[in-house]
């Protein structure tokens, strides 16, 4: 086992701003949402799907890498020290997830809900009323994303303002931007020591409250938003299964970006090294194998027990018009991710994780869509279309926007770290050492 | 910034422990000296197996009727027991292998006990099928074996899967506990004196071992692999024994977060146990340098969080059979709460629910007779968990003319308190004779004995 070594000094670096990037994101935005507009009006049905789908995809994904760094935090690790906030950065997207629900809240209704309308025919969904109703629906979002939200961005600003200090002013490179927020965030500055043990203290206490909050939260959306649209189907599964699969998206991310910005600077290279690859590689690995386990556990307890009004999410799922998708979804979530990351080698090797990441990802993106889509679906109607990944293009415009503006605002490297407390009976390597053995020395 | 390398690294050791010679006398010492306590302890675990034998013994001459079984609970008791064992075991992989793989070095101090509850565990759970089946001589009718009449078990049927499930994890778990003996038996080999059994019985379990640094290499890649290996059985095992459960359609039985939950269960139990049995070893052996307080928090963690686990698929459960709009499911869940077995739904609720809720407290994780008192109460709740879901799906199956109620037979309650004591007595024995705190990793954490530099010398 060897010791994670973090340098005492890490330089402040910002993703820069001078880049065509931001206003291509921007451009895909528009695009995408023109794309949703022109489809509102001529299959609306189609329209809210692939808006939904997109929605529960990139909310969940960001959200899921947000707590990636609240777990961390938890478990007090190390070794993320140099992508901690990388993970933190997706959080600038929550506030654009959620002014984008609210066209969801209002638009929505028999299309999308089919038990508003076999309330009063069918007698099972009937029993459902006192959960099953629009305003309990609408309020429990509305509370809930809030609630969710907001501590993820409380979090977040907790594990900023360490290194908004007034004496980082310099770091800055003379941008109006930066210095603005940095004095937003260090109002009543007591000082770097003062604050990082303030921040540490708080960060301690919120993240497992977020852990909570977040179960909850993501078990009542999947709840409402994907499983009700079978409202005669229910798995007990089905919530823990997307929000977990959330927190693995927010693991690919991590590790995708970790990837894409060792090539914009040489000190990202060197402090997102091996040692940060590897453990990303490995958690990537793990928890696409435990996505798969979630399924295989619910798809073995529906199958066995062949009873139709369960069968029947199934089947839809797998027949000839559904089935090659959903092959392709298991593929890329679990056999890719299985075949590729399989050894120590392929997880450190960057094109190769990045590339698996985005397959990943690809494969939740459509995971996501299979939630909802097939059981709203008429049958002979083409099934995954253009439109789907266009409307998907200008979320992720307003995805990356965000995240690109978040790393070019605020310094890409966490600079404070947090107190390393002494192991339970342990002694450490002097840094020397911990070098020649650790992440950079191999 | 304040990272560690603003403090001397290497200044973190714990300050009572000294040298690597130290780390071999405390532990090897224990296995020298039983003490008064340790055979009052085996005394206790043989009466307890003397209960099992007697127990089981007037099943076999009497038949299965002598226990409360009977249409429609077919499982009870036993395979209450059996769930509960089984759980007992994943703590130990869990420990030793999650845990390394994601270098939580607390480990180290705890890997070896935990591990061999593992083994002993699944000892024990091995018994109750044996026991359940009613005409033990045809145990082997379990597996699978080429034979004249083409006869084979139902390959569909999740028993099967059990079989293997169970033997597979008792076979690698076995195989990980003894891997990672062999440097310790072999200290402890040198310390034994020459040509009496124990001496004999260490030299063939070291496997010649000589800490060559050949050895040593092999040795790391062998424990990473099967750590590697063991994890997804963490997960396996008892999602097998979930499957028990949930391929029937049975209310109550057939939902799909039933592996997950299982898993979370029975660590959840796993590390309840855990901790109630090295309190004890700690206060008899006088490990108090070993096995710090720190431990205990860690420990106390993760009970915590696998605690939480189970708790949101005890509240996810009653939600979703009140969602399904279903009259059998709702029925089964309100007969679990307010039915026959209230009472044990709501043991289960308090103790693994309501209890684990002082975990949040630093004080109470601290405090070692707090944990000892929790996590016995985590065990008796678990226990109960399995009996809740058993015994209240089954009595009040289907239709209501079949309904019945379930009680154990003294015959059952002899055999259930009579494998606690199978189970301690090789738990004894292992402390007896094997080194239960792992030295040589407690060593790897050791500053090594480097001659003391000149000014230290001055000092």
């Amino acid at each position: 086992m060897h010791d994670i070594h973090i340098p005492k000094d890490i330089q402040a670096r910002y993703l820069t701003r001078k880049s065509p990037l931001g206003m291509a994101f921007l451009g895909l935005a528009v695009l995408g949402f023109g794309a949703f507009a022109f489809l509102l009006t001529s299959d609306p049905n189609r329209a809210w799907e692939a808006y939904a789908s997109n929605w529960l995809f990139w909310t969940s994904i960001a959200q899921g890498a947000v707590m990636l760094a609240v777990v961390t935090v938890i478990v007090k690790a190390k070794w993320n020290w140099s992508v901690r906030r990388i993970s933190l950065a997706f959080g600038a997207f929550l506030p654009i997830a959620f002014l984008l629900v609210i066209p969801m809240l209002l638009g929505l209704r028999e299309d999308y809900f089919p038990w508003l309308g076999d309330m009063a025919t069918d007698t099972t969904v009937a029993k459902k009323l006192a959960y099953l109703n629009l305003p309990f629906l609408i309020s429990r979002t509305v509370v809930g994303l809030l609630v969710l939200f907001t501590m993820s961005l409380i979090f977040m600003y907790f594990a900023l303002r360490p290194d908004m200090g007034p004496d980082r002013a310099g770091d800055e490179e003379g941008d109006g931007g930066r210095a603005r927020w940095r004095e937003r965030l260090s109002g009543g500055w007591a000082g770097q020591e003062k604050e990082e043990a303030r921040s540490w203290a708080r960060l301690k206490v919120l993240a497992p409250a977020m852990a909570l909050v977040y179960a909850v939260v993501m078990s009542i959306v999947a709840t409402d938003w994907a499983m009700s649209v079978a409202p005669g189907w229910y798995s007990m599964l089905f919530p823990a299964w997307f929000f977990m699969g959330g927190f693995w998206g927010g693991i690919l991310l991590t590790a995708l970006v970790a990837v894409l910005l060792k090539r914009a600077h040489p000190a990202f290279d060197e402090d997102m090294g091996p040692q940060q690859l590897h453990d990303l590689g490995k958690l990537s690995f793990a928890f696409s194998i435990f996505w798969a386990y979630l399924v295989f556990s619910q798809y073995i307890v529906i199958w066995y027990g062949q009873q139709p009004w369960e069968q029947s999410w199934v089947i839809a799922r797998s027949g000839s018009e559904w089935g090659g998708l959903s092959l392709a979804m298991i593929t890329l979530c679990f056999f890719v991710p299985f075949v590729g990351l399989l050894g120590r080698k392929p997880k450190m090797i960057p094109a190769w994780l990045g590339t698996i990441a985005v397959l990943g990802l690809a494969g939740l993106w459509l995971e996501r869509f299979i939630l909802i889509a097939p059981s709203l679906h008429e049958s002979g109607t083409p099934t995954l279309t253009l439109w789907e990944p266009l409307i998907a293009l200008g979320f992720f415009g307003l995805f990356a926007f965000t995240v690109r503006w978040f790393l070019t605002t605020f310094p890409v490297i966490q600079k404070w770290q947090h107190p390393q407390e002494p192991e339970s009976i342990e002694a450490e390597l002097p840094p020397e050492e911990a070098r020649l053995v650790g992440s950079r020395g191999r | 910034m304040a990272t560690a390398t603003d403090k001397p690294r290497g200044a973190q050791t714990h300050p009572d422990i000294r040298s690597y010679g130290e780390v071999n006398e405390d532990i090897i010492r224990m296995l020298d000296r039983p003490g008064k306590w340790w055979w009052i302890l085996l005394g206790m675990s043989i009466a307890g197996i003397g209960l099992l034998a007697f127990s089981w013994g007037n099943q076999i001459i009497n038949g299965i009727g002598v226990s409360g079984l009977n249409t429609p609970v077919g499982w009870g008791a036993y395979i209450t027991t059996f769930v509960f064992w089984v759980g007992i075991a994943h703590s130990g992989t869990l420990i030793s292998a999650v845990l390394f793989l994601f270098r939580a070095r607390w480990r180290q101090s705890i890997y070896r006990a935990a591990e061999a509850m593992t083994v002993f565990a699944v000892m024990t759970a091995g018994l109750y099928p044996l026991i359940h089946l009613g005409r033990v001589w045809h145990a082997y009718w379990l597996f699978p074996y080429p034979n004249q009449r083409l006869l084979w078990p139902n390959f569909a049927s999740p028993l099967v899967w059990d079989v293997f499930a169970v033997t597979t994890y008792f076979t690698v778990s076995s195989l990980f506990f003894l891997l990672g003996l062999i440097p310790d038996i072999a200290a402890a080999r040198d310390q034994a004196k020459q040509g009496t059994l124990r001496h004999r019985l260490y030299k063939s379990i070291s496997f010649g071992w000589r800490g060559t640094d050949r050895q040593w290499h092999h040795f790391g890649k062998a424990y990473l692999y099967l750590a590697a290996l063991a994890t997804p059985l963490v997960l396996s095992v008892h999602s097998v024994v979930s499957w028990d459960f949930a391929m029937s359609i049975v209310p109550g039985w057939t939902t799909t977060i039933f592996a997950p939950y299982f898993v979370a269960g029975a660590i959840f139990s796993g590390i309840a146990m855990v901790i109630t049995i090295l309190v004890p070893i700690r206060k008899i052996f006088g490990l108090e340098k070993y096995l710090t307080t720190k431990h205990f928090d860690a420990m106390a963690k993760l009970c915590l969080v696998t605690g939480l686990v189970v708790f949101y698929a005890y509240l996810t459960e009653f939600f979703m059979a009140w969602y399904s709009g279903k009259p059998s499911e709702r029925a089964v869940f309100w007969n679990r709460a307010f039915g026959h077995y209230w009472w044990a739904t709501w043991i289960m609720l308090t103790c693994n629910g309501i209890i684990p809720i002082m975990l949040w407290f630093k004080r109470v994780r601290y405090s070692i007779p707090a944990l000892f008192v929790i996590t016995l109460f985590i065990n008796i709740g678990m226990w109960f968990e399995r009996y809740v879901i058993i015994v209240t799906s089954l009595s009040h199956e289907y239709i209501p003319f079949a309904w019945n109620v379930y009680r154990p037979s003294a015959t059952e309650m002899g055999i259930v308190i009579g494998t606690f004591g199978w189970f301690f007595f090789w738990m004894l024995l292992f402390i007896r004779l094997l080194p239960p705190v792992a030295i040589a990793e407690i060593k790897e954490v050791l500053p090594p004995p480097f001659r003391p530099k000149k000014k230290e010398v001055a000092r």
